[in-house]
């Protein structure tokens, strides 16, 4: 049997890129190395009755087109807004963000009026930088040191429409690439709380504290889901993120690609100088005309390639490239809600999500202890309660609750490591952070599932543990991503693509790394 | 012909006047202390020992203010060094980077074989992308509305450099100015307290450590500094004020008025432009071209708040000032043992840390409104090359001290003064030990003292943080780059504009240029 595409990895970018390809009429196969399909965007059942969004848990990036185009809600895609963020505050008060911007402001307006005023202003800043990003997120990034005047053409055009904006915009988009969170938020608001949960988004899944220059950037990348109205805003999908991954594979099954699981590859075939195939662990050999890989480049380069195949500088990219995961997931069932004694009872506040982040010293001191290698021991965490949305996922009148914890640093201090004992510890230091403003969770959890950087490099194949395929730092964005030179989704292996969080534009349940890169291996395969 | 005033009479500000009076132009300078020369000087600590107050080392001149202002006819020498720093790691162990490559690869071999092999390649890439930067600093940033030809030309030039360093080196410089110098450095050298030695050049006088994204930046910019003068020449014999005393001359020379004790309270101004200033004490000058060699902001303030746009009010009032580095002047009985170090290894800035990571923990305090227990210190001995600044045997010590916050959380500097200088000793004794015997004098200048002193904002020595988004084209701000401001008639010549960064005269310089061209 020969295939026209191998993707290697069934995470939704390399199931996107597969499905695109597929619709172009090309025979694809898509190899996951696991018995369930998605990647890091994967539902599962870790507790008898209680099914969690493992790793991911929140769709808000995912790109309009895809959705279009895999006419993904035929396949079962389902969003289901997720509306508000509350935070509660070390007063014993809180602060209430929901979409509704007016209500946002009327609450913003109880803690400070400047900021209530502030609001407006900053939300329409925004929305100016989303609308000036969004055409870069779907652009193949341009090689700066080429001569490819179609690239150049690109560049120029952002430049362009860089000119073209007002006097505020143009100085925001520079702030918000090279700024931290902090600084650029400080231009507006005064209120702690919330600057704090604010600067949250700018430092998800990066080894950054929200003082870090370059944090205002992964502020806009994670902004951009909030900016296309109310149904694209910050959801869930029903039946958790893997939902997301089974719509994308029923499209690419739809269009023909074939699937399968429990396929793990051992290494990338090559013949003269080109990719031509994988072997998998099993020791069965597929061909293919082209292969995709869609995990990381570690794995792709470092583990599935012997790296004397490769030129010595493009090793050297791969080998600097930097990962450094800095999160860790806690996936907890409940017999009952959290109380919040900021916000007491059930009610409205608990279907969004519950950001523990108080303070901008609380979210930096966090970092500091994660910098000099520890876990922090009063983390930033991001909760939600995707059953007060979709009660199909635990048994009536029990819950599952997903909190993201920032930071648990991949690289502990000399001595220490990620055991049993720590990972148990880590997760001690989440409930302890919790309890501080919902005392009851203590009494409350069934089960409770700890997921530390070493835990997500095992199950999900990402190197480190960086949720996003590699940091989404300046230096590793755009035309520098993955590797300088390399960002066209090409490597230095004929035959051999990437297509994977680690490309342009990076991380997220966005899946425009795998569109985007379906499209330059067809319009390559047209030369 | 009307006056053109200059505000402050600091390296800018001199080399401004000075140029402007060169052509013809009839110039005051106001200076709000009783003696010019701004961070550039050097005054008596104690009886028969002189230290530089502020700065401890100068520029280099840019070799083009240099030359136009003769100032070697105006007795103006400097004390060649060719040790460009000696890193001690608190062990006992110094090594020196000269600006010689073989000598310095001897002495890294001591420590590190792997870091000696690289150096060359290091130093080599280093200088290259140096002169990139270095290429763009002589000039005016364009305007990104309506770029004249001529800077559309520039910047094709500086883009054709770009690309004439090939690929490997043109990815190198794009990875190197987002990065956080830790990184960069490690891809290079293996040695901790050498690692930490150059790292320093990122975070110096700024409010990052050196894990802080964009201190890549900060180091491509010395580096860029270092190829656009002669990097030997950073110490004027009789210290920094002896560079402040040949501009004086350069400046009488050349006919600039000289006032001091002039503090300059308002910038008058009318619809048509600015009428002069009004001085502190009530009186006022007056003058159509004012030139503020004063940081950005504090111009702005001067300002009548109703002729400066609302953008521009508010981005002035968030343009970034947190000073974060302190100075100590020491007045020694004798010289301090090293341990490992000779005497010519100790005539340069020694950078103390044991590692980057020493440097990261002592800026984790700043951050909360703390001065560092333990902070990253830069000492100069100059007297080791200059016996004229102490009595004989005897030596002063300067040294720059990171990180010292300009507001303390808790506390005044009033109080704090003395436990600082307490941690900062405590500090230098490891490096140096037994150093606190020798202490004949000691004084403390905070961030606070900078601004109260000196007048910059903030006590930032740099007149505004050196980040992304304040250089080149938004130094200080978009669209208000080229020297000018929204105040018709009111030009800023300050270290913040562009290029600043270390008393080389260039935004002096350039802005004497552009305001020759259009004022």
């Amino acid at each position: 049997m020969r295939y026209d595409a191998i993707v290697i990895g069934g995470g939704h970018n390399g199931l996107t890129c597969a499905a695109y390809l597929a619709k172009a009429g090309r025979k694809t196969l898509v190899l996951e190395r696991r018995h369930v399909l998605g990647g890091a965007a994967v539902t599962e059942e870790v507790f008898p009755g209680y099914k969690f969004s493992v790793c991911s848990y929140v769709v808000s990036l995912l790109r309009p087109e895809i959705i279009r185009d895999l006419d993904l809600p035929a396949h079962g895609l389902e969003l289901l807004p997720l509306d508000g963020t509350l935070t509660p505050m070390l007063n014993g008060d809180y602060l209430w963000r929901m979409n509704d911007h007016n209500k946002s402001r009327r609450e913003i307006a109880r803690h400070s009026r400047k900021d209530a005023d502030a609001y407006d202003d900053y939300g329409m800043a925004m929305v100016e930088m989303g609308r000036f990003a969004k055409p870069i997120l779907s652009m193949t990034p341009p090689d700066p040191m080429s001569l490819d005047p179609r690239g150049l053409l690109d560049l120029l055009s952002v430049g362009k429409r860089f000119r073209g904006m007002r006097y505020h915009d143009k100085v925001n988009q520079v702030q918000l690439l090279t700024m931290s969170a902090v600084d650029f938020l400080d231009q507006w608001f005064e209120t702690d709380a919330l600057k704090a949960t604010m600067s949250a988004s700018g430092i998800i899944g990066t080894f950054l504290g929200v003082r870090s220059p370059g944090t205002a950037y992964v502020l806009l990348h994670h902004y951009m889901g909030e900016i296309d109205g109310a149904f694209r805003s910050w959801g869930l999908s029903r039946g958790g993120t893997g939902a997301v991954s089974n719509a994308i594979a029923g499209a690419a099954r739809r269009f023909g690609a074939e699937i399968r699981t429990e396929a793990p590859v051992a290494h990338i075939l090559m013949k003269n100088g080109r990719a031509t195939g994988v072997a998998l662990e099993n020791g069965d050999e597929i061909q293919a005309d082209i292969v995709v890989s869609s995990v990381d480049p570690r794995l792709t380069f470092e583990r599935f390639m012997n790296t004397k195949d490769l030129p010595d500088d493009f090793v050297q990219g791969v080998k600097r490239y930097k990962y450094r995961g800095s999160s860790g997931k806690v996936n907890l069932a409940l017999d009952a809600l959290p109380d919040f004694t900021c916000l007491p009872g059930p009610g409205e506040h608990l279907r969004g999500a519950i950001s523990i982040s108080p303070s901008v010293d609380y979210m930096e001191r966090a970092y500091d202890e994660a910098k000099h290698g520890a876990f922090s021991s009063r983390p930033y965490i991001d909760i939600v309660i995707p059953t007060l949305s979709d009660a199909s996922l635990a048994p009536p009148g029990k819950h599952v609750m997903s909190c993201f914890v920032q930071y648990a640093p991949y690289h502990l201090k000399p001595g220490d490591m990620w055991d049993d004992a720590r990972r148990e510890a880590f997760g001690d230091a989440v409930i302890d952070a919790i309890a501080v403003h919902a005392p009851n969770i203590r009494n409350i959890i069934r089960h409770r599932q700890v997921l530390t950087p070493l835990d997500i490099e095992r199950t999900f194949g990402l190197s480190e543990g960086n949720i996003f395929q590699g940091e989404l730092s300046l230096e590793q964005l755009f035309f520098l991503r993955p590797v300088p030179g390399w960002a066209q989704y090409a490597t230095p292996i004929d035959k051999l693509y990437m297509c994977g969080s680690a490309t342009h534009p990076g991380g997220g349940i966005m899946g425009a790394p795998g569109k985007n890169a379906a499209e330059k291996i067809l319009k390559d395969a047209k030369r | 012909m009307s006056a053109t005033l200059v505000i402050g009479g600091g390296v800018n500000g001199l080399v401004c006047a000075t140029l402007l009076a060169r052509a013809g132009r009839r110039v005051t300078l106001l200076e709000q202390r009783d003696a010019v020369g701004g961070a550039a000087i050097t005054r008596e600590l104690t009886t028969g020992f002189r230290v530089p107050a502020a700065a401890h080392d100068v520029g280099p001149l840019r070799a083009d203010v240099a030359r136009d202002l003769n100032l070697n006819t105006h007795g103006l020498e400097f004390v060649p060094r060719e040790a460009w720093m000696t890193a001690l790691d608190g062990h006992g162990h110094a090594v020196t980077l000269w600006h010689d490559v073989a000598k310095t690869r001897a002495s890294l071999a001591q420590f590190s074989q792997a870091d000696a092999d690289r150096w060359p390649a290091f130093v080599d890439a280093r200088a290259k992308l140096g002169r990139v930067v270095a290429s763009i600093l002589p000039h005016t940033p364009p305007s990104i509305d309506s770029p004249a030809p001529r800077e559309l030309w520039r910047l094709l030039q500086t883009a054709r450099q770009f690309r004439a360093l090939g690929a490997a080196d043109g990815y190198r410089l794009l990875r190197w100015g987002p990065m956080p110098v830790a990184d960069l450095v490690a891809e290079h050298v293996e040695t901790p307290s050498v690692a930490a030695a150059l790292a320093a050049d990122g975070v110096f006088g700024a409010m990052l450590g050196p894990w802080s994204a964009g201190s890549g930046l900060l180091f491509l910019l010395h580096a860029a500094n270092q190829c656009a003068g002669d990097p030997r020449l950073v110490w004027p014999r009789g210290g920094p004020g002896a560079l402040t005393a040949a501009l004086v001359r350069a400046a009488e020379q050349a006919g600039v008025t000289i006032r001091t004790g002039a503090r300059v309270a308002e910038v008058l101004s009318d619809n048509t432009g600015t009428r002069g200033v009004r001085l502190a004490d009530g009186t006022t000058v007056d003058g159509t071209t004012i030139v503020s060699g004063i940081d950005p902001k504090t111009t702005y303030a001067l300002c009548d708040p109703m002729t400066l746009p609302s953008e521009v009010r508010w981005r002035a009032r968030n343009y970034r000032t947190a000073g974060t580095l302190a100075k100590v002047n020491l007045a020694l009985s004798a010289l301090p043992v090293v341990p490992g170090a000779d005497r010519e290894q100790l005539a340069t800035r020694i950078r103390m840390a044991a590692d980057v990571d020493a440097m990261e923990r002592a800026f984790d305090h700043v951050k909360y409104g703390a001065f560092s227990p333990s902070p990253w210190l830069e000492a100069l001995i100059p007297s080791l090359g200059d016996p004229s600044l102490a009595p004989p045997g005897a030596h002063v010590m300067s040294i720059y001290a990171q990180y010292a916050p300009h507001t303390l959380r808790e506390g005044t500097w009033e109080t704090a003064r003395a436990p600082f200088l307490a941690a900062v000793l405590e500090t230098l004794d490891r490096f140096m030990p037994g150093v606190r015997s020798l202490i004949v004098e000691a004084e403390v200048l905070t961030p606070a003292d900078l601004e109260r002193e000196w007048g910059m904002a903030g006590g930032h020595i740099h007149h505004g943080e050196l980040a992304l988004d304040q250089l080149f084209t938004m130094r200080p701000l978009l669209n208000w780059s080229q020297y000018r401001t929204p105040v018709k008639g009111l030009w800023l010549c300050s270290a913040g504009t562009h290029p600043g960064l270390g008393l080389t005269g260039g935004s002096g310089a350039n802005a004497a240029r552009e305001i020759l061209a259009r004022g």
